[in-house]
């Protein structure tokens, strides 16, 4: 089959023209001007935020619609956005809302699978073209392989999810078809676009393995993640529009065209937040299903091979978690300039309390990773000199922890006043407050870079003569660091006004990223050449792959949390100002409500992915012939 | 098998965990604002004020900010007395609104809360020129004129001054109606301004034009307007601003006040200005 | 020997000094320009300045 590969390989490495090469390098470039621009052409905060009624920026003045042409507005009467009355939604006997939001969930939970495992898997790909490592090519091929039922899941879900809307609510779905219309013809073309390079990528990988056709794969892998992402933008705009809708005026007419629907103020801010954590949820289930394969094997080989695939997953899975915070800032502070109203249902309103289970999510995948970590430390040898700090980062770690999930307190409208018995939670104390929170979700991200650092040298010794003086300069930096995060969030946050205080948070987070920066900088320069001590695939204690389970259980739970909270704010709208929801369910539910349906969409879901694992493990299982005359 | 379980018990163990915590918070519903039907003709005063309580506290969503130190993000308006209080901001030389009473400024401040801002209580970075607080008017609150007023009886009562807002009239009441039903047709959302200057005011009339001299602010002084121009010319001048300019101004004026009026409210205009001679 | 270690352990003492200096006049700056950066001026002691 592939006779031609390995002896055309050795003969003219040098002489070959890398048109492969240059063919990736020209859609890798494409793909990046074409973001760029859209990115520049959207980067005045007044251009994105297309007004609809009230809007005003932070700081700006109100900001006046653009008058339409009078005579638009006589030649074509616009539609308005329906009100349906409460018969108007069909009644089936069980909560249409709960039906809606399995479905959702559980096709989003799968999206966002497909999506990232390509992302991930080109990354892989990409890193082993660069150390030559086949290992990583291998461990790419075989994820690829397991996902591949993923991508059917997904659209059966989704095709369920589109089915149970029209039929659950038809007065809405109608109208979002009537506003976006030309784009889900888009929407189905970029389908068929994706699934070619899906299979192209998926079964080429072996007959494109070295040389030009690599590049051609690689550049696949890329068209593939650019037409999935693609999908996801388009996506998303329909959530955001839901949420903040834009090209269309106060009773929902269409005023603007397609592209004025969609660039919606949060679509930008979603579309990051979406991407980045992506990322992360693929990594940390590639981690769990090799945590999986290394607990099942005794074999040392095959436990070598999965512990550096734990790994090295779990490595970029964290990676992409460190930034999501700040995508996350991101998102409120648009949420804000959109609508205070908004903001303050998200931040301040009953769904505050839930931020409480946030912080509890976020503690349990900070504290798994750095377990993970530091019982990673035992592959190798020359960690002894750092497993002392390890109990401090626990000791800093779990103080944090528990300071960020103090109840804190709230705006609450009279109601709920009446219901807690008081505007204060009884266990409130200072360390409730915000400063106090954001002291410590830093210092957890401080104490989790350290520990990150700690990992990655514990295989090497410096030879750079300057060595010394590198740690002279690295220690100040973290003490100094962690002395203005305290003096930051003390000081501005209990001895000043709220002004300085929500200031001073930012500069809290500039301080967490100079350490993250200084201390990637300072290691790669001195970790040049540096002297590599033996390490150990595969010894690592069981237990510490129960951190890669934890990992995606909670991202997977934190996922549906949030998504909770994102279609909550919109309160009693199906599309926030423009169309009154009037179902039955139009009102928020409970937290505990909301943990059940949570709960049953994360055990759905690992299920599923249970189910993805074993169908793809039957394809490389093959029965024995039974032996002859054996009964039928 | 083995590990199969251990790990799929894990799991599960950790998502009940997620769940339990779940159940130690408050349970508190968002109920979905209830629209109630209040049959404006027949209101008492005593009515009228609960009515105000209740959309304060309810539908208007004003105890989200405005509530007492520390707890508000806003200044605390239940437990100040507002009609005093209205009088020395209205004396203040900051005051740049046009309110002459009590009444007049908490409407204003409903309605364009910019007008006069509390000090230290300013949006971010603007140093006190701008509120953060929604024009209540606007959606997601969206009160009508006629809601607002139940708000400004219950804020004087509750400290024992003297309501000064009249119940809404029969011809009010019947106008709130006709708006419902053409609210349900998806025309219109707002309620019609029921007087001139409400039509002004809605519209911000009063922003570009000065009604009561020929002084240039953004555009032409109207005080004379009716010598100036016939009927049908202030009714096009309104409609399509951009047809006829005014000699030495730009295009500025809206162009959609045609797709945004009532037929009323334009009517209403038109004759206003018809008799400034 | 021994004056070689002393100047060794000198030349360590000065550089941690050193670098402590840098790194508190590096976050000094840092949090002036951050909060000066969303309109919020700090005085020279870090006291709010608005």
């Amino acid at each position: 089959m592939n006779d031609k590969r390995p002896s055309n390989q050795p003969e003219r490495p040098s002489t070959q023209i890398r048109w492969g090469r240059r063919l990736w390098i020209a859609l890798s470039m494409l793909l990046l001007v074409y973001g760029l621009v859209q990115a520049v052409e959207e980067s005045t905060t007044l251009n994105r935020i297309t007004p609809i009624g009230m809007v005003q920026v932070a700081g700006e003045p109100l900001i006046t619609k653009t008058t339409p042409d009078i005579a638009d507005v006589d030649t074509a009467e616009p539609i308005a956005a329906p009100r349906p009355s409460r018969s108007d939604y069909p009644n089936i006997g069980v909560s249409s809302r709960a039906i809606v939001w399995i479905l959702a969930q559980l096709h989003l939970f799968f999206a966002a699978l497909v999506l990232a495992v390509p992302l991930f898997l080109l990354t892989i790909e990409l890193l082993g073209v660069y150390t030559g490592d086949e290992r990583y090519d291998n461990m790419a091929y075989e994820f690829m392989k397991i996902s591949l039922t993923g991508f059917s899941i997904t659209a059966i879900f989704g095709g369920s999810l589109a089915l149970a809307l029209f039929v659950l609510y038809p007065d809405f779905m109608g109208y979002m078809m009537h506003v976006f219309g030309v784009q889900v013809l888009v929407y189905a073309i970029l389908f068929f676009l994706e699934s070619f390079f899906l299979y192209t990528y998926y079964y080429g990988w072996n007959a494109f393995r070295y040389g030009n056709l690599k590049w051609v794969h690689l550049s696949l892998g890329l068209m593939l993640n650019a037409s999935g992402l693609t999908i996801m933008v388009l996506a998303n705009s329909w959530a955001t529009f839901m949420m903040a809708p834009s090209g269309v005026n106060e009773v929902g007419a269409v005023v603007g065209n397609i592209w004025e629907i969609m660039k919606g103020p949060l679509w930008n801010p979603i579309n990051l937040h979406r991407f980045i954590a992506n990322i992360a949820f693929g990594g940390t289930v590639v981690g769990a299903y090799a945590a999986f394969k290394f607990l099942s094997t005794n074999d040392p080989d095959r436990r070598a091979h999965y512990d550096w695939m734990g790994y090295t997953s779990n490595f970029i899975a964290i990676l992409a978690f460190l930034p999501l915070p700040f995508a996350g800032y991101w998102l409120m502070a648009e949420i804000y300039a959109y609508s205070q109203q908004m903001g303050i249902t998200a931040m301040g309103g009953i769904l505050a309390w839930l931020f409480i289970v946030q912080a509890v999510l976020i503690g349990t995948i900070l504290l798994a990773g750095n377990f993970y970590l530091w019982a990673g430390m035992s592959r190798t040898d020359g960690s002894d000199r750092y497993k002392g700090l390890i109990k401090y980062i626990a000791a800093v770690l779990v103080v944090c922890f528990l300071i960020w999930v103090t109840p804190h307190t709230l705006i609450l409208s009279a109601s709920e006043i009446s219901l807690l018995g008081g505007s204060y939670h009884h266990i409130l104390g200072p360390l409730g407050i915000m400063p106090a929170k954001n002291v410590a979700v830093n210092l957890m991200l401080v104490a989790t870079f350290l520990s990150f650092q700690l990992y990655r040298r514990s295989d090497k010794v410096a030879t750079v003569s300057w060595a010394p003086m590198g740690n002279a300069l690295m220690v100040p930096i973290y003490v100094v660091a962690i002395v203005n995060i305290i003096f930051l969030g003390v000081y501005y946050g209990y001895f000043t006004n709220t002004v300085y205080k929500v200031g001073s948070s930012v500069a809290q987070v500039a301080s967490t990223l100079v350490v993250i920066i200084a201390g990637i900088i300072l290691d790669t320069l001195m970790f040049r050449n540096a002297k590599t001590l033996p390490s150990h695939w595969g010894r690592i204690p069981d237990r510490a792959q129960y951190a890669l389970f934890a990992l995606p259980i909670a991202f997977t739970w934190l996922m549906g949390l949030m998504g909770y909270v994102r279609s909550s704010v919109k309160t009693h709208w199906h599309v926030y100002t423009v169309m009154k929801d009037n179902s039955p369910d139009n009102y928020i539910p409970t937290i505990a409500y909301a943990g059940n349906m949570i709960t049953i969409v994360t055990v759905l879901f690992l299920l599923c992915v249970l189910f993805m694992f074993w169908v793809a493990n039957l394809s490389s299982t093959r029965q024995a012939k039974p032996a002859a005359g054996g009964a039928v | 098998m083995k590990v199969l379980l251990k790990t799929l018990g894990f799991s599960l163990a950790l998502t009940l965990l997620f769940t339990f915590v779940t159940y130690l918070l408050p349970q508190v519903e968002g109920e979905a604002p209830v629209e109630k039907e209040v049959d404006l003709s027949s209101l008492t005063m005593d009515d009228f004020i609960t009515l105000g309580e209740d959309l304060f506290n309810n539908k208007g969503t004003c105890t989200l900010s405005h509530k007492p130190a520390p707890l508000g993000r806003a200044p605390d308006i239940q437990g100040t007395d507002m009609i005093a209080l209205s009088d020395e901001r209205l004396a203040d030389e900051r005051y740049q609104g046009e309110a002459k009473d009590a009444a007049g400024y908490m409407l204003e401040s409903m309605i364009d809360p910019s007008r006069y801002v509390v000090a230290t209580w300013g949006k971010k970075g603007t140093s006190d020129s701008e509120s953060p607080m929604p024009a209540i008017d606007k959606p997601p609150i969206k009160l009508s004129t006629i809601e607002m007023d139940p708000i400004i009886a219950y804020l004087q009562a509750k400290d024992v001054n003297d309501v000064t807002v009249a119940l809404p009239s029969p011809e009010d009441a019947a106008s709130v109606a006709s708006t419902d039903q053409k609210a349900s047709d998806g025309t219109t959302l707002q309620a019609p301004a029921a007087t001139v200057e409400e039509a002004l005011g809605k519209y911000a009339g009063n922003a570009c034009h000065a009604m009561d001299s020929s002084d240039t602010r953004v555009g032409a002084g109207l005080v004379d307007v009716g010598t100036r121009l016939s009927k049908e010319d202030i009714r096009q001048s309104i409609v399509d601003p951009n047809a006829v300019i005014a000699e030495g101004f730009a295009a500025a004026m809206p162009a959609d006040f045609a797709a945004k009026m009532t037929v009323k409210e334009l009517d209403m205009i038109v004759a206003y200005l018809l008799e400034k001679k | 020997m021994q004056t070689n270690d002393n100047n060794n352990a000198l030349s360590m003492l000065i550089s941690i000094i050193v670098s402590f200096m840098i790194a508190l006049t590096f976050f000094y700056g840092l949090d002036h320009l951050v909060m000066s950066m969303q309109g919020l001026p700090l005085n020279p002691d870090l006291s709010p300045a608005g």
